[in-house]
């Protein structure tokens, strides 16, 4: 065709004319881009995050409530739980035909808003998250006796703790609890690897020492968050550490010369291993893998049909599966909205094009007296549609990234949903690429219309 | 240079002609002035001439060639590169600014691209020069168009249409929304151009005073079988 320069240069001085529309239709173009990529980022990352937070467990065993309640609760830690299995029912279904393993979890305890989960070491070898991976340590072991305790990664980062620091954790679930269990200072011996999980915001204890503090009598706190025998400066040089460096285990080991140089008493990750279990009456809820899929079903149905107590058995793959179709809805309505949202913007940019059409006949005549040729005429409108949506599209990812930056702290915070700040997924640039489609589809028709125009005004221009 | 010869154009859904033209020629550097009443296919015959009419039948010679030949693009082409066209008003580009107005002129024709480069100029240049002999002061040539007057308007038009030296200049009444004073000058300045390599000017007005400044008056009626 030749002359696209001109006609790319022609095209956007004409638009650049008509700043205040062309600006206006831009806007909402963007905004209708950042709202469709936001919902779907979104639903995206919640849906991963979601799917991945529990996996290889083929059994949850809880009380007899909701199959979605009892996932919510022991898994994610939402919503009211109370200790239902009792111990004796626990050690009996454990014993079943083609049981692998069991995790036997205590909930209800908090610390500082963070949900403590009392369980045993069972947790650290057969837990499973994501595509079926193991827990990992990013700093020091297991507990072994009923005085440590292990942080999800998210607890050590925001509350600034570390390895051998010892901490108070109260009973019941609320961040300002009456009763702390004061005389119960756990140490810190571990501090899980990042998992994107509830678990990272979860403290692990010992079923034995949820026992003991509730055995406890209730007494007034004493004092919060001590740490071991350390000066001021020292606290603060670890704590800035922990912030802005996420390499634990070489920060650890250069911590431990420092204490060796000034002196300081050194904390040691060997203890006396000691009782885990202890003699608890109920647990909250517990977690079955199995050898064979078989026993998975027949334990369950044995297990809906308990005697000594009502039980609810679960398979967590089934019961995610259920909690996402019932926000499924919600979900496609929402894609729904977005997308006709876009539609109406296109359409708004379709509008001021046709409108502004009439007015520029003359420019049409004038553009055809020096030699352009009809299709010159439908190239440059159509190129006024394509540059308007690309710019649209483009503004619209540059407050998309804005808004995922400014609401990832705070989707975080309030809904445990971490937000993937990446470049484009090739989904996301499909969703970019039928916009730009349907903007360029919407330009031909007032692009052929300036085609008819050119050809039938001739000469002669109409004002 | 120009010869038509039974030359009929009837427009889409009109049961008469708007023209029947036997025979018309315009020779090389000669200016015509041609007049009629208001509706008689004044524009008409231009938009023939400069091929954006679709010719329907009868003979249109420009510089020895049949426009009829001619391909659609190659027609819009042969424009491009050898007429240029002054309307009556609006002539510019709103956008474009009275230097980018002219060099228009260019943009869409290599031919009048290679003339100024043999005459060892480039666009820029000569749209300066030629705005510059129309009169155009150098302080508005980056202006907003709009804030040029109609006189001014009319010049820059005329600067486009002589860029790049087309054989045939096409002017449709282009003095009728000036005064009486600016006609006349106007004129003069687009036969001082044209005088420079000898275009022919075929210009179109019902202002019957302005005839006696052109070589040939030629009255469409007269001409026009209908
Ligand atoms: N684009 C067009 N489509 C259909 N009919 C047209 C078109 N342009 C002109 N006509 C018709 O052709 C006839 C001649 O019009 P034209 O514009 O050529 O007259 P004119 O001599 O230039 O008039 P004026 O002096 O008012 O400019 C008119 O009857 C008009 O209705
Ligand atoms: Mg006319």
């Amino acid at each position: 065709m030749g002359y696209e320069m001109t006609l790319l240069k022609l095209a956007i001085k004409s638009s650049l004319n008509r700043k205040a529309s062309v600006l206006l239709t831009l806007c909402t173009i963007a905004i209708s881009v950042m709202l469709l990529l936001s919902i779907e980022r979104v639903r995206q990352d919640a849906k991963s995050s979601f799917s991945n937070t529990i996996s290889g467990t083929d059994l949850i065993v809880g009380a007899r409530t909701g199959d979605i309640q009892l996932l919510l609760s022991s898994v994610f830690r939402i919503g009211h739980t109370n200790n239902a299995v009792s111990w004796q029912s626990y050690l009996d279904i454990k014993d079943r035909k083609g049981v692998a393993w069991t995790i036997p979890i205590s909930l209800g305890d908090s610390h500082k808003g963070h949900a403590v989960l009392g369980t045993d070491d069972a947790y650290f070898t057969h837990y499973r998250y994501g595509k079926k991976q193991h827990l990992a340590f990013q700093q020091g072991r297991a507990f072994h006796n009923g005085q440590e305790v292990v942080l999800g990664s998210d607890v050590a980062s925001k509350l600034h703790y570390h390895i051998g620091q010892q901490i108070v954790i109260s009973h019941g679930m609320g961040n300002t609890s009456f009763h702390h269990h004061d005389d119960n200072p756990m140490t810190i011996v571990g501090i899980l690897a990042p998992t994107g999980t509830p678990v990272d915001k979860t403290l692990h204890i010992p079923l034995i020492a949820v026992d003991e503090m509730h055995q406890q009598s209730h007494k007034q706190p004493i004092l919060i968050g001590n740490k071991p025998q350390k000066t001021n400066d020292h606290d603060h040089d670890h704590d800035h550490d922990h912030d802005h460096d996420h390499d634990h285990d070489h920060d650890h080991d250069q911590h431990d010369t420092h204490h060796d140089e000034h002196g300081h008493q050194q904390f040691t990750l060997d203890s006396q291993p000691g009782d885990l279990i202890g003699a608890p009456k109920q647990i909250t809820a517990f977690l079955m893998g199995f050898d064979s899929p078989l026993y998975t079903l027949q334990v369950r149905r044995n297990i809906n049909m308990y005697k000594a107590e009502p039980l609810l058995a679960i398979m967590p793959g089934i019961t995610l599966r259920e909690l996402w179709e019932m926000l499924d809805i919600v979900e496609k309505i929402l894609l729904l909205f977005s997308i006709v949202v876009v539609l109406v913007s296109l359409l708004g940019m379709l509008t001021t094009l046709l409108a502004t059409l009439s007015q520029r006949r003359r420019e049409l005549a004038i553009l055809r007296s020096v030699g352009a040729r009809p299709i010159h005429i439908f190239a440059l409108m159509s190129s006024e549609a394509i540059l308007i949506t690309f710019m649209g599209c483009l503004a619209g990812c540059m407050l998309f990234y804005g808004l995922l930056i400014t609401a990832n702290p705070l989707l975080q915070s309030q809904f445990g949903i971490s937000l993937t700040i990446d470049w484009l997924s090739n989904y996301e640039l499909m969703l970019l690429g039928a916009i730009m489609a349907a903007g360029t589809l919407m330009g031909l028709l007032p692009a052929a219309r300036a085609y008819f125009y050119s050809l039938a005004d001739g000469m002669s221009i109409k004002i | 240079m120009l010869t038509i010869t039974d030359l009929t154009h009837t427009w889409p859904g009109q049961s008469q002609p708007t023209l029947n033209i036997k025979a018309l020629h315009i020779d090389k550097g000669e200016r015509v002035f041609l007049y009629g009443p208001s509706g008689c296919g004044k524009s008409t015959l231009l938009g023939l001439l400069a091929g954006i009419n679709m010719l329907q039948s009868g003979q249109v010679k420009i510089l020895n060639t049949d426009l009829a030949t001619l391909s659609h693009a190659n027609r819009d082409r042969f424009r491009a590169d050898h007429i240029g066209t002054i309307f009556q008003s609006f002539n510019l580009l709103p956008y474009l600014n009275p230097l980018e107005n002219v060099t228009l002129g260019c943009e869409f024709s290599k031919q009048r691209h290679k003339r100024l480069a043999d005459k060892n100029t480039d666009v820029k240049t000569e749209a300066t020069r030629l705005l510059n002999a129309l009169g155009i002061n150098e302080s508005v040539l980056s202006q907003d168009v709009s804030k040029l007057s109609i006189g001014q308007q009319q010049r820059v038009a005329a600067a486009r249409a002589f860029i790049g030296e087309p054989e045939l200049i096409i002017a449709d009444e282009p003095t009728s929304s000036l005064d009486a004073d600016n006609r006349q000058a106007f004129i003069e300045t687009l036969f001082s151009q044209a005088k420079g390599y000898q275009a022919s000017i075929l210009f179109v007005s019902h202002d019957q005073s302005l005839a006696s400044l052109f070589d040939r008056q030629i009255s469409l009626s007269d001409i026009n079988g209908v």
